[in-house]
């Protein structure tokens, strides 16, 4: 089941300012991504049209931005070290109320100052300094030294992108007829569950010009949802059936076996 | 294809695993193993989270020794009596194996520990294999016929608390086989195997067990040591994949039936020998896992808040 979202959003300044007007249409196929026994991962879809009035100076520069942000989790991150030649877990830390997904693409590369100033994007290394790391909860354990802390945002958001978790980029929004764009955005089956959020901004000369944000929800359904939510409400029983569904696959198996061998 | 597993949270490809359990069910069928202690690392090699594949593995081992166990119990070459002695070391062994997973689990060590207890497994099993094989070979190209020793005197015939055994003829105190089942009972919790390899040769070397009743007695003790693993893993890691089991389970216990088929069919040494070495194979990759230098020295975790 596939819903239309479709959201006008007019931003409309003519009273104030005359000479710029500017319309941003957004569309979304989907509201919820549906985690079933078949999930393998799935493409959302983001499209829309934006217009600008043509009044409005040729020479001015226009992006669109589509940044999805996922559920905030708590995760470990943990360092390896050599310990007599072998590698094994050291140094460890928590980060509490990361998101669990994070994607960006614009229509062309942003300047950083751009994304700094409007405190957008996490992933590159001379970003992830100036986001706001004191907002983030973080447990840092035995680690005092700010270089290794630098270390471990860097080795975050590493490791994220390595799961196809967290993703930057400045070539996957399709532009057509110059006014309407339309963008695939991969959601790996890894993804955390729960409520995502998509910003779209319209970018004019490196200044924000439109906002506009929407919900969406990755949940599990069916059978998955209700043997995940059975293990963790009801967890003996959950073992008990699991044993349950062991013992009479192993005992009919034999029991089948045994007749065949006989004939 | 790919199916997605509820607990481990990923979505694997179905013929992957049908084949795994599948291979795994067919060496397990045709040695008379209960095919964990491949299991577990295999499932780990494709991706499936370490405590979500020791958990799971267990669950699917219950299957297999039930399979295994009701041919020798019509044949009654089962002692439930020493089975039953087995069981209270296990169980107590069992509830102290998933208390110490859970711990490293929370400090974050559990990938590691299992890594070096799997290779030091793998390695033990894979040479006495490839030892016992190459002798048997050599001895048949020798033509000799190698008599051994039925029964063992020592010190676990000495020990009080000695009980009567009627089926495995025996008058032995009851401590020695309380403490091999705790034994068993922790490596069960924490590695995911039923611990055949362990408690065969302990049968008969530490309690003096006739060969004949040792596969009956320990498989039928497996069951309900990973029976117990399955629940104790269900109830406080909740890492049991019920998804992944029945996939698993499903594949193994045909693969297990076709193994015990060809196990008639063909000799014994060789394909011993071959398996020996498979499983020196896998020990050798958990092996350069923990010695060559990783590309990412990080490594992420979600925390789940299940404690």
């Amino acid at each position: 089941m596939i819903k239309q979202l479709i959201i006008l959003f007019y931003f409309l300044t003519g009273v104030m300012t005359p000479s710029i007007s500017i319309a941003l249409v957004i569309g979304s196929d989907q509201e919820e991504i549906y985690i079933d026994a078949n999930f393998s991962g799935e493409e959302l879809l983001v499209f829309g049209a934006f217009y600008s009035d043509p009044s409005q100076s040729r020479d001015s520069k226009s992006d669109i931005l589509i940044e999805v942000v996922g559920p905030p989790e708590d995760v470990a991150l943990r360092k390896k070290d050599s310990y007599f030649g072998f590698w094994l877990n050291s140094k460890s830390v928590t980060f509490r109320d990361v998101p669990g997904f994070y994607y960006l693409s614009s229509t062309s590369e942003l300047a950083d100052e751009f994304l700094i100033n409007n405190q957008i994007g996490l992933l590159e290394k001379k970003k992830s300094q100036m986001i706001d790391w004191s907002l983030l909860t973080t447990d840092w354990g035995s680690i005092i030294n700010e270089k290794e802390k630098e270390e471990f945002y860097n080795a975050l958001i590493r490791t994220k992108q390595n799961d196809s978790l967290y993703k930057q980029v400045s070539d996957e929004i399709e532009i057509i007829d110059g006014n309407l764009f339309r963008s695939y955005i991969d959601i790996p089956n890894t993804v955390p569950v729960g409520e995502y959020t998509v910003n779209l901004h319209l970018i004019i000369d490196n200044e924000i010009s439109q906002e506009y944000s929407y919900n969406f929800m990755v949940t599990r359904v069916g059978i998955e949802e209700a043997i995940y939510s059975f293990s963790k409400n009801y967890p003996f029983f959950y073992g008990l059936i699991s044993l349950i569904i062991a013992i009479i696959i192993g005992w009919s198996g034999a029991e089948i076996f045994k007749r065949f061998r006989r004939i | 294809m790919s199916i997605y597993l509820p607990i481990a949270e990923l979505s694997v490809n179905i013929f992957l695993l049908l084949s795994l359990g599948g291979v795994v069910g067919f060496l397990s069928g045709m040695f008379g193993l209960g095919g964990g202690f491949l299991m577990t690392p295999l499932l780990i090699f494709i991706g499936i989270p370490t405590n979500v594949a020791v958990a799971t593995s267990a669950n699917q081992i219950v299957a297999s020794s039930i399979s295994g166990t009701l041919g020798h119990w019509r044949q009654g070459l089962v002692d439930f009596k020493m089975g039953g002695v087995l069981l209270i070391g296990a169980f107590f062994g069992s509830i102290l194996g998933v208390w110490i997973f859970s711990r490293l689990v929370a400090i974050g060590q559990i990938d590691t520990v299992i890594s070096i207890l799997y290779f030091a497994l793998l390695t033990g099993i894979g040479l006495s294999m490839l030892i016992e094989s190459s002798k048997v070979i050599r001895d048949r190209i020798r033509r000799k016929n190698v008599k051994r020793k039925i029964h063992y005197h020592n010190w676990a015939h000495r020990l009080p608390f000695k009980v009567r055994f009627y089926k495995s003829k025996l008058y032995i105190s009851v401590i020695p086989p309380i403490i091999i089942g705790f034994v068993i009972g922790i490596l069960s919790a924490t590695m995911g195997i039923g611990g055949a390899f362990i408690l065969i040769p302990a049968m008969i070397y530490f309690l003096g067990m006739p060969t004949s009743k040792v596969i009956g007695t320990s498989l039928f003790q497996i069951i309900f040591i990973t029976a117990l693993v399955t629940i104790l893993h269900a109830t406080t890691t909740f890492a049991v994949d019920a998804v992944l089991a029945f996939f698993l389970i499903l594949s193994s216990v045909i693969g297990a039936q076709v193994g015990v088929l060809a196990a008639n069919k063909l000799r014994g040494e060789e394909i011993r020998a071959l398996l020996a070495i498979i499983v020196l194979g896998v020990a050798t990759k958990i092996a350069l896992d923990l010695l060559v230098e990783p590309n990412e020295i990080f490594n992420l975790s979600v925390i789940r808040l299940v404690f």
